[in-house]
């Protein structure tokens, strides 16, 4: 894969890792044959993804570049396997320092090479500066499955599209160390509010709360009346980047509990935010809700993923759990890969026991509401390679933890799309 | 201005005098080069020399010529001494850190030989603050026999361009590799990381190229920690002059221009 992209797009490309630097410590750097954006529009010609997710899989976070954005884009010499490309997964404290100061690359970079070099798997960004200086950094990568969250936005019964810098000024208003903030919809307005774990230090904490009138937004739907709650930490990237792109964000949400998608859009570019949200505290039975919090590395390894609504390693009581996913196949058609090889990501209860135990949990689980079922988003690994199973194309169901594995595989046989 | 009312008398007892209207000229300088406690000070008719050492392996000199100060009297060839720097600095910015536009600290620093302590007349506002540090044996600065003949590349290069560089290096390399070259790549820094490497490449016909002087290619490792006193210097400068040896030795020279004149450190 090679690209090249020029001043102003290098500046972008950096706002873009900026704010993947907000979710995850990692960047995955995907170059696809044909980019399928969430809204669907197909891109002519290749495209790169920028991907990143937190240690706790709540939130992810993925930057699409179509291939009007660079100047000149290879994938190089293709194998002959077909499609196949290299993906790579990049230490976001090695590509972040490189794009460290926006207005130092402003000024002095022209153009900036992206490439990635198979045989000494390194990838290569070179900056050419003013002055003819040159600037190269061969940076070490891991070859890794893509990564992709996949999440039909177009599902949800509540959407607000907010212009520019509206959501970025609400923010505003909320300290930077507010880490969650629930916004509630109603027919009427929608209202931000920070979220506090309520307890012992209520006379310590301020408490904002600000509403819109649904007039404010260029558009909105109100499906559902419902309160969500998530991490602002991770969100405020995206919404930096939206005001620096003066481009209006879209917000796909639903009832507690299920994921709420904030995305941004223009000719060139596609950037999209989930983030998990808190479930409905009231609904969800006792035994879904401990007090102490599993350390996630250890069942990592097991494809197992701990529904931590925020910020890890913290033993809040309502650990923020993210909704199921639905899968349906694309409505345009879109080209159905049978990845073989899933890298899923079983939910895992607050439970210490984690995997080995999780019927407890499950058959509570699957009594309880829909709204209060324990979920996480869901990852699939793209592969290149098709199944030699094909299975068919159909409405996969909502992923149970319950279900565990077994379910799990035969679900997947839907388009990479967000 | 009370620093004037110094009798001729005395200063007939020291055998250097040096004035300077704004403390803060050599402060700045000085702080440049403080990574030791200790300097070696030794004042000639050309103007004074701060050295200051580290572990025999490097060597910071700031020259500050006789023109910069109002007044520079020295009555011997050579006045040698040694100062805790880090006590020099503090009685020199005294007055405080930031001050008010228009006006300065100035300064009258008076030494009346070996054995005596040094003594700093600072004056701001009206208030006068006398100082005298205790001086010792000054030692022998290391001569690293680095001379112009021996020089076989000679860059000169604007301290803005190096500036970002240095602000990027990785710093979980170790070393900091300079290749200097009459071809391709001219001039380079390299750096080798935990995430991979990086090459900073400046052609010889850049903007940013005073002078470009390589007859071979030598491509040289310094340690970084070596390196790392070298960014203070280089945020006061405007220019840098990079010179290595045949050795490998490296040389840093950095222009400080001041209000109306120039100070070279190396």
């Amino acid at each position: 894969m090679d690209c090249l992209l020029e001043g102003n797009c290098v500046k972008a490309f950096g706002k873009a890792v900026h704010a993947l630097s907000r979710i995850g410590d990692e960047l995955w750097l995907d170059p696809m044959v044909r980019g399928v954006s969430s809204t669907k529009q197909r891109w002519k010609g290749n495209s790169l993804a920028l991907r990143s997710v937190n240690s706790a899989h709540s939130a992810y976070a993925c930057f699409l570049f179509s291939p009007l954005f660079f100047q000149h884009y290879s994938l190089g010499p293709v194998s002959e396997q077909g499609s196949e490309t290299i993906k790579c997964k990049l230490l976001m404290k090695s590509v972040l320092p490189l794009f460290r100061c926006l207005t130092s690359i402003e000024r002095n970079v022209e153009r900036c090479q992206i490439s990635i070099s198979t045989p000494s798997d390194r990838v290569i960004i070179q900056f050419f500066c003013r002055h003819g200086i040159t600037k190269t950094h061969n940076l070490s990568f891991q070859e890794s499955e893509a990564l992709q969250a996949v999440f039909a936005s177009h599902l949800c019964p509540n959407v607000l599209k907010a212009p520019a810098r509206l959501l970025g000024d609400m923010v505003m208003h909320f300290p930077v160390s507010q880490e969650e903030i629930t916004l509630s919809m109603t027919p009427l307005s929608v209202s931000l509010r920070n979220y506090y774990e309520g307890g012992n230090d209520h006379m310590k904490t301020m408490y904002t709360e600000m509403s819109l009138h649904l007039d404010e937004f260029d558009y909105f739907q109100v499906g559902v009346d419902s309160d969500i709650t998530f991490c602002l930490k991770e969100l405020r990237g995206l919404l930096s980047f939206a005001e620096t792109h003066c481009l209006p964000v879209s917000v796909h949400f639903g009832a507690a509990g299920r994921p709420v998608c904030f995305s941004v859009e223009d000719m060139v570019l596609e950037a999209t935010v989930v983030l998990a949200t808190l479930i409905d505290s009231e609904s969800t039975g006792p035994s879904q809700q401990t007090e102490t919090l599993a350390p996630t590395t250890p069942r990592c390894a097991e494809a197992a993923v701990l529904p931590v609504g925020s910020c890890e390693a913290n033993s809040r009581k309502h650990q923020g759990v993210p909704a199921v996913m639905e899968l349906i196949p694309s409505s345009q058609g879109s080209p159905i890969i049978s990845p073989p090889a899933l890298m899923l990501l079983v939910p895992q209860t607050d439970n210490p026991n984690g995997l080995g135990e999780p019927d407890e949990a499950c058959a509570s689980a699957t009594t309880t509401p829909a709204s209060s079922t324990i979920c996480s988003l869901l990852f699939r690994a793209l592969s290149s390679e098709q199944d030699s199973d094909g299975c068919a194309a159909r409405l996969p169901v909502l992923a149970y933890y319950s279900d565990g594995e077994e379910n799990m595989e035969e679900d997947y046989t839907r388009s990479p799309s967000l | 201005m009370p620093l004037s009312t110094q009798s001729q008398a005395d200063d007939e007892q020291y055998v250097l005098v040096a004035s300077l209207d704004n403390a803060r000229c050599l402060s700045n300088i000085l702080k440049a080069i403080t990574f030791k406690d200790h300097a070696i000070f030794s004042a000639t008719p050309n103007g004074l020399k701060v050295t200051v050492e580290d572990s025999k392996c490097l060597q910071a000199n700031a020259f500050i010529q006789a023109e910069i100060f109002q007044e520079f009297t020295i009555r011997e060839d050579l006045v040698g001494f040694q100062v805790n720097l880090t006590v020099l600095l503090d009685c020199l910015n005294i007055f405080g850190g930031s001050t008010v536009p228009g006006v300065s600290t100035a300064l009258r620093m008076c030494y009346r030989g070996y054995g005596y302590p040094l003594t700093l007349f600072l004056e701001e506002g009206g208030v006068v603050t006398v100082c005298k540090i205790n001086t010792q044996e000054p030692e022998e600065p290391i001569d690293f026999e680095f001379c112009s003949t021996n020089v076989t590349n000679k860059v000169i290069l604007l301290s803005e361009s190096l500036k970002e560089a240095f602000s990027e290096l990785d710093m979980t390399s170790e070393v900091l590799q300079i290749t200097m070259s009459p071809s391709q790549p001219y001039f380079r820094l390299s750096t080798f990381g935990n995430s991979g490497n990086a090459h900073y490449d400046y052609p010889k016909d850049s903007d940013m190229m005073e002078l470009f002087r390589c007859t071979k290619t030598q491509t040289n490792r310094y340690k970084m920690s070596l390196l790392k006193p070298s960014t203070k210097a280089l945020a006061l400068s405007c220019k840098v002059s990079v010179r290595t040896d045949s050795r490998g030795f490296l040389s840093l020279q950095y222009l400080v221009r001041n209000d109306d004149g120039q100070i070279c450190f190396e």
